[in-house]
Protein backbone atom coordinates (compact mmCIF):
# COMPACT_ATOMS: atom_id res chain seq x y z
CA UNK A 1 0.00 0.00 0.00
CA UNK A 2 3.03 2.59 0.86
CA UNK A 3 4.22 1.98 -2.79
CA UNK A 4 1.56 3.55 -4.23
CA UNK A 5 2.74 6.95 -2.76
CA UNK A 6 6.41 6.48 -3.43
CA UNK A 7 5.98 8.63 -6.98
CA UNK A 8 3.58 11.47 -5.11
CA UNK A 9 6.14 11.76 -2.21
CA UNK A 10 8.82 11.85 -5.04
CA UNK A 11 6.53 14.52 -7.02
CA UNK A 12 6.80 16.90 -3.98
CA UNK A 13 10.69 16.54 -3.25
CA UNK A 14 10.73 17.42 -6.77
CA UNK A 15 8.76 20.42 -6.93
CA UNK A 16 10.58 21.22 -3.51
CA UNK A 17 13.93 20.80 -5.41
CA UNK A 18 12.95 23.14 -8.38
CA UNK A 19 11.59 25.78 -5.66
CA UNK A 20 14.93 25.48 -4.09
CA UNK A 21 16.95 25.73 -7.59
CA UNK A 22 15.02 28.54 -8.39
CA UNK A 23 15.57 30.62 -4.76
CA UNK A 24 19.22 29.48 -5.36
CA UNK A 25 19.52 31.24 -8.75
CA UNK A 26 17.11 34.56 -8.04
CA UNK A 27 16.88 35.68 -4.35
CA UNK A 28 18.83 39.03 -4.31
CA UNK A 29 20.89 38.03 -1.27
CA UNK A 30 23.73 35.12 -1.33
CA UNK A 31 23.58 34.35 1.80
CA UNK A 32 19.77 33.27 1.57
CA UNK A 33 21.03 32.16 -1.91
CA UNK A 34 23.38 29.39 -0.29
CA UNK A 35 21.09 28.46 2.27
CA UNK A 36 18.61 27.63 -0.49
CA UNK A 37 21.42 25.27 -2.39
CA UNK A 38 21.75 23.29 0.90
CA UNK A 39 18.00 23.07 1.00
CA UNK A 40 18.04 21.48 -2.62
CA UNK A 41 21.31 19.15 -1.38
CA UNK A 42 18.94 17.70 1.29
CA UNK A 43 15.74 17.22 -1.00
CA UNK A 44 18.08 15.77 -4.02
CA UNK A 45 19.36 13.52 -0.83
CA UNK A 46 15.73 13.14 0.23
CA UNK A 47 15.10 12.15 -3.83
CA UNK A 48 18.20 10.02 -4.18
CA UNK A 49 17.08 7.88 -0.96
CA UNK A 50 13.91 7.17 -2.47
CA UNK A 51 15.68 5.90 -5.19
CA UNK A 52 17.40 2.93 -3.07
CA UNK A 53 20.67 4.45 -2.50
CA UNK A 54 20.30 5.38 1.17
CA UNK A 55 23.90 5.07 1.44
CA UNK A 56 24.80 8.14 -1.47
CA UNK A 57 22.00 10.02 0.44
CA UNK A 58 23.55 9.86 3.97
CA UNK A 59 27.41 10.45 2.48
CA UNK A 60 25.30 13.40 0.12
CA UNK A 61 23.99 15.17 3.29
CA UNK A 62 27.36 14.51 5.75
CA UNK A 63 29.89 15.06 2.94
CA UNK A 64 28.24 17.50 0.61
CA UNK A 65 25.67 19.85 2.41
CA UNK A 66 26.86 19.12 6.11
CA UNK A 67 30.74 20.02 4.66
CA UNK A 68 31.13 21.98 1.43
CA UNK A 69 27.74 23.89 1.24
CA UNK A 70 28.11 24.80 4.88
CA UNK A 71 31.75 26.29 3.57
CA UNK A 72 30.13 28.11 0.83
CA UNK A 73 27.56 29.33 3.21
CA UNK A 74 30.31 30.43 5.93
CA UNK A 75 32.61 32.10 2.43
CA UNK A 76 29.54 34.17 1.50
CA UNK A 77 28.67 35.00 4.62
CA UNK A 78 32.17 36.90 5.19
CA UNK A 79 32.51 38.06 1.68
CA UNK A 80 29.25 39.81 1.38
CA UNK A 81 27.30 40.15 -2.12
CA UNK A 82 30.32 41.69 -4.05
CA UNK A 83 28.32 45.05 -4.82
CA UNK A 84 25.61 45.40 -7.62
CA UNK A 85 24.76 42.38 -9.52
CA UNK A 86 24.92 42.48 -13.03
CA UNK A 87 22.20 40.49 -15.42
CA UNK A 88 21.79 39.62 -18.44
CA UNK A 89 18.18 37.69 -18.71
CA UNK A 90 18.03 37.50 -22.22
CA UNK A 91 21.36 35.08 -22.65
CA UNK A 92 20.31 33.69 -19.05
CA UNK A 93 16.48 32.58 -19.95
CA UNK A 94 17.90 31.39 -23.94
CA UNK A 95 20.41 29.50 -22.00
CA UNK A 96 17.92 27.50 -19.05
CA UNK A 97 15.79 26.93 -21.76
CA UNK A 98 18.24 24.82 -24.18
CA UNK A 99 19.57 23.21 -21.11
CA UNK A 100 16.40 22.21 -20.05
CA UNK A 101 14.04 21.34 -23.12
CA UNK A 102 17.30 19.19 -24.21
CA UNK A 103 17.84 17.85 -21.05
CA UNK A 104 13.61 16.82 -21.38
CA UNK A 105 13.51 15.53 -25.01
CA UNK A 106 16.40 13.65 -24.00
CA UNK A 107 15.55 11.93 -21.22
CA UNK A 108 12.09 11.83 -20.36
CA UNK A 109 11.13 12.26 -24.45
CA UNK A 110 12.83 8.98 -25.12
CA UNK A 111 11.50 7.25 -22.71
CA UNK A 112 14.77 6.26 -21.11
CA UNK A 113 14.26 6.40 -17.38
CA UNK A 114 11.54 3.41 -17.49
CA UNK A 115 14.30 0.79 -17.55
CA UNK A 116 14.73 1.87 -14.24
CA UNK A 117 14.77 -0.14 -11.16
CA UNK A 118 14.91 1.02 -7.72
CA UNK A 119 18.33 -0.25 -5.77
CA UNK A 120 17.87 -2.84 -3.24
CA UNK A 121 19.96 -4.80 -0.92
CA UNK A 122 23.30 -2.10 -1.10
CA UNK A 123 25.57 -3.05 1.95
CA UNK A 124 27.61 -0.95 3.40
CA UNK A 125 30.10 -3.53 3.62
CA UNK A 126 29.87 -4.04 -0.33
CA UNK A 127 30.05 -0.73 -1.41
CA UNK A 128 33.41 -0.63 0.61
CA UNK A 129 35.07 -4.31 -0.71
CA UNK A 130 33.84 -2.42 -4.52
CA UNK A 131 35.93 0.42 -3.59
CA UNK A 132 39.04 -1.14 -2.09
CA UNK A 133 39.49 -3.69 -4.50
CA UNK A 134 37.89 -2.61 -8.56
CA UNK A 135 38.19 0.95 -7.44
CA UNK A 136 41.48 1.37 -4.82
CA UNK A 137 43.78 2.87 -7.50
CA UNK A 138 40.54 5.57 -8.08
CA UNK A 139 40.60 5.95 -4.49
CA UNK A 140 44.42 6.34 -4.32
CA UNK A 141 44.45 9.01 -6.75
CA UNK A 142 41.34 10.68 -5.03
CA UNK A 143 43.14 11.07 -1.87
CA UNK A 144 46.46 12.30 -3.06
CA UNK A 145 44.29 14.79 -5.51
CA UNK A 146 41.98 15.89 -2.29
CA UNK A 147 44.65 16.86 -0.24
CA UNK A 148 46.61 18.17 -2.68
CA UNK A 149 43.26 20.31 -3.30
CA UNK A 150 43.05 21.20 0.43
CA UNK A 151 46.95 22.70 0.15
CA UNK A 152 46.39 24.38 -3.48
CA UNK A 153 43.44 26.25 -1.56
CA UNK A 154 45.18 26.97 1.12
CA UNK A 155 48.05 28.76 -0.67
CA UNK A 156 45.23 30.14 -3.14
CA UNK A 157 43.41 32.10 0.22
CA UNK A 158 46.84 33.11 1.78
CA UNK A 159 48.38 34.57 -1.17
CA UNK A 160 45.38 36.60 -2.62
CA UNK B 1 5.92 -2.48 -9.01
CA UNK B 2 7.69 -1.70 -12.29
CA UNK B 3 5.32 0.77 -12.62
CA UNK B 4 6.07 2.43 -9.37
CA UNK B 5 9.85 2.50 -10.16
CA UNK B 6 9.23 3.68 -13.98
CA UNK B 7 6.91 6.67 -12.66
CA UNK B 8 9.54 7.92 -9.50
CA UNK B 9 12.30 7.74 -12.24
CA UNK B 10 9.95 9.55 -14.62
CA UNK B 11 9.95 12.45 -11.55
CA UNK B 12 13.22 12.21 -10.89
CA UNK B 13 14.53 12.84 -14.68
CA UNK B 14 11.99 15.72 -15.04
CA UNK B 15 12.48 17.24 -12.00
CA UNK B 16 16.18 17.25 -12.34
CA UNK B 17 16.03 18.47 -16.15
CA UNK B 18 14.17 21.92 -15.00
CA UNK B 19 16.89 21.92 -12.40
CA UNK B 20 19.49 21.71 -14.76
CA UNK B 21 17.59 24.68 -16.91
CA UNK B 22 17.60 26.94 -13.69
CA UNK B 23 21.25 25.91 -13.13
CA UNK B 24 22.22 27.08 -16.62
CA UNK B 25 20.33 30.16 -16.64
CA UNK B 26 21.67 31.73 -13.37
CA UNK B 27 25.20 30.34 -15.00
CA UNK B 28 24.51 32.58 -17.99
CA UNK B 29 22.14 35.42 -16.73
CA UNK B 30 24.80 36.87 -13.20
CA UNK B 31 28.07 38.01 -13.84
CA UNK B 32 28.60 37.71 -9.74
CA UNK B 33 31.04 34.95 -9.28
CA UNK B 34 29.70 33.83 -6.43
CA UNK B 35 26.09 33.85 -8.36
CA UNK B 36 27.65 31.46 -10.78
CA UNK B 37 29.34 28.74 -8.37
CA UNK B 38 26.09 28.47 -6.98
CA UNK B 39 24.68 27.30 -10.04
CA UNK B 40 27.53 25.36 -10.70
CA UNK B 41 26.55 23.25 -7.47
CA UNK B 42 22.85 23.47 -8.54
CA UNK B 43 23.63 21.84 -11.93
CA UNK B 44 25.61 19.26 -9.91
CA UNK B 45 22.90 17.89 -8.07
CA UNK B 46 20.54 17.57 -10.97
CA UNK B 47 23.54 15.98 -12.90
CA UNK B 48 23.89 13.43 -9.82
CA UNK B 49 20.06 12.83 -9.50
CA UNK B 50 20.44 11.96 -13.62
CA UNK B 51 23.35 9.65 -12.87
CA UNK B 52 21.72 7.35 -10.70
CA UNK B 53 18.25 6.93 -12.25
CA UNK B 54 20.49 6.09 -15.42
CA UNK B 55 23.10 4.28 -14.63
CA UNK B 56 21.25 2.15 -12.38
CA UNK B 57 22.39 -1.22 -13.92
CA UNK B 58 24.78 -2.59 -10.70
CA UNK B 59 23.73 -0.60 -7.82
CA UNK B 60 26.59 -1.25 -5.34
CA UNK B 61 28.48 0.07 -8.43
CA UNK B 62 26.26 2.73 -9.00
CA UNK B 63 26.92 3.41 -4.87
CA UNK B 64 30.99 3.38 -4.66
CA UNK B 65 30.06 5.86 -8.07
CA UNK B 66 28.41 8.40 -6.54
CA UNK B 67 30.34 8.37 -3.19
CA UNK B 68 33.91 9.35 -5.27
CA UNK B 69 31.54 11.86 -7.64
CA UNK B 70 30.58 13.89 -4.19
CA UNK B 71 33.94 13.60 -2.90
CA UNK B 72 35.77 15.04 -5.70
CA UNK B 73 32.75 17.92 -5.79
CA UNK B 74 33.41 18.85 -2.31
CA UNK B 75 37.01 19.21 -2.96
CA UNK B 76 36.46 21.25 -6.27
CA UNK B 77 33.80 23.64 -3.65
CA UNK B 78 36.82 24.42 -1.94
CA UNK B 79 39.13 25.59 -4.29
CA UNK B 80 36.19 27.27 -6.30
CA UNK B 81 35.85 29.33 -2.95
CA UNK B 82 39.51 30.41 -2.61
CA UNK B 83 39.85 31.85 -6.13
CA UNK B 84 37.26 33.72 -5.58
CA UNK B 85 38.29 35.17 -2.07
CA UNK B 86 41.47 35.47 -3.83
CA UNK B 87 39.79 37.02 -6.76
CA UNK B 88 37.76 39.40 -3.89
CA UNK B 89 41.35 40.28 -2.06
CA UNK B 90 42.66 41.38 -5.71
CA UNK B 91 40.01 43.21 -7.48
CA UNK B 92 37.69 44.30 -4.17
CA UNK B 93 34.62 42.99 -6.35
CA UNK B 94 33.00 39.94 -7.37
CA UNK B 95 31.50 40.80 -11.22
CA UNK B 96 32.96 38.23 -13.39
CA UNK B 97 33.53 41.12 -16.77
CA UNK B 98 36.55 42.46 -14.53
CA UNK B 99 38.43 39.39 -16.82
CA UNK B 100 36.39 39.64 -19.25
CA UNK B 101 39.27 40.52 -22.52
CA UNK B 102 38.30 43.85 -24.04
CA UNK B 103 35.18 43.58 -26.51
CA UNK B 104 34.27 39.98 -25.78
Amino acid sequence: MVEEYIPLIGGILGILMILSAYFTVRLNDLVYSSVSLAMLGLFNAALVALLGYTLVAVFLVIVYVGAAVMFIIMSVSMLGGGGEEKRDEAAGLFAGAAVGSALLLLLAGTGIYKAFTRASGVSVSHVSEILASDYGVVLAIIFVALAATLVEAISIARRG
Amino acid sequence: MAFVDAALAGVAVVSASVVAGLAAYGMSSSRNFLRQMLSIEVLFNAILLIILVLAGVNPAYTTAFAILLVSVVSGEVIVLVSIVVAFYRVARELQSTALEEEGV
